[in-house]
């Protein structure tokens, strides 16, 4: 797509110096000092800015009497979150619906954009992913020491005391687990869509490859879905008391 | 008893035989077993995985036969199952794109 091509022209041309500065001064000197930003951190940006666009249009035009259409379509999404994690949160779910229905559109817009041809697509770097699910694990631990106080910790020791110094390391695992399976969930379920329409459009590049870019569209939609699921199951169970 | 013992201890030694020529011949020659091991263990991961969500299906379209009503919890167990088993597959593709170069 050429306007990818073009908003990371733009962005080099703008940010090159300060980027590469910055990368230097962590310890990571980018492949190209002239270039540094690619197109899937191009792709993340547009991404973002889309919904912002999309936010401010809503604000701008809220109206009881008369909703325009951006706002059914904010109204639908907040619906259709709603819907799916009031039975796993609980009724204290509204709370975590920015940030859940946040990690909804970022991720369904970035897989979405990826169908078009020719655009990286910015979930199928592991990078992305990663960030999404690091987010997602600072933002759970964060609501749930919030919710529980110094009680949090208990949620890490199993039900009885003695029992304690085995179970601390199992929890920390699969907590740490977490990150890895959101990660290479997302990250691999995108890049695999890909690389069978890449293939298939090698194999017989005519007509055909376009039922996989159907099975794409649903296998993008079902990953943000279930992203914003894990997460929505994570925060259940971090905020939940213990009775 | 003793012929199993036997058996273990022919095949581990052939084993033992195996194991420098294998070496040998992924070294001198280019490593020609590398995309049959990814085609095979991709295979025997997707294979698995298919048979495995192939029971998750059944069993909640079984559930949803008996009790239409159960539909929004057994859809969301449904998909959380099905997203589950299938980053099994997708542990081994990962494994596979990041270990073989």
């Amino acid at each position: 797509m050429p306007l990818q091509h073009f908003l990371e022209h733009l962005l080099n041309l703008l940010m090159a110096a300060p980027v590469t500065a910055l990368m230097n001064w962590i310890g990571r000197p980018p492949i190209n000092p002239a270039a540094p930003i690619d197109g899937v951190f191009t792709m993340e940006l547009l991404a973002f800015l889309l919904l912002l666009i999309f936010f401010v249009i809503v604000r701008l035009s809220l109206n009881v009497e008369k909703p325009g259409t951006a706002q059914q379509l904010a109204e639908m999404v907040e619906e259709f979150v709603t819907n799916q994690t009031e039975p796993i949160i609980g009724h204290k779910y509204r709370v975590y619906l920015p940030f859940l229905s946040s990690i909804l559109l970022f991720v369904v817009i970035n897989n979405l954009l990826g169908l078009l041809p020719d655009v990286d697509t910015a979930t199928a770097s592991p990078v992305v992913p990663l960030g999404l699910a690091l987010l997602t694990f600072v933002y759970y631990h964060w609501q749930g020491l919030k919710e529980n106080k110094h009680k949090y910790i208990q949620q890490f020791l199993g039900p009885l005391w003695w029992i304690a110094p085995l179970m601390l390391p199992i929890e920390i695992i699969s907590h740490l687990a977490r990150i890895l399976s959101l990660t290479i969930r997302l990250f691999a379920n995108m890049f695999a869509s890909d690389l069978l329409t890449l293939i298939f459009f090698s194999l017989f590049p005519f007509a055909l490859p376009v039922i996989f870019l159907g099975l794409h569209l649903g296998v993008s939609l079902i990953q943000a879905y279930v992203f914003m699921l894990l997460a929505s199951i994570y925060i259940g169970q971090a905020v939940a008391h213990e009775h | 008893m003793r012929t199993t013992m036997q058996n273990v201890f022919m095949t581990l030694s052939v084993l033992c035989m195996a194991v420098p020529a294998f070496a040998q011949a992924a070294g001198s020659s280019s490593n020609s077993m590398v995309p049959l091991a990814a085609g095979i263990s991709m295979a025997i991961a997707s294979g698995l995985c298919g048979l495995g969500q192939g029971r998750a299906v059944a069993s909640s379209t079984e559930a949803l036969a008996r009790n239409p009503g159960a539909r929004p919890g057994i859809f969301l167990f449904l998909v959380l199952g099905l997203a589950f088993i299938e980053s099994l597959a997708l542990f081994t593709f990962a494994i596979i794109l990041f270990k073989v170069k």
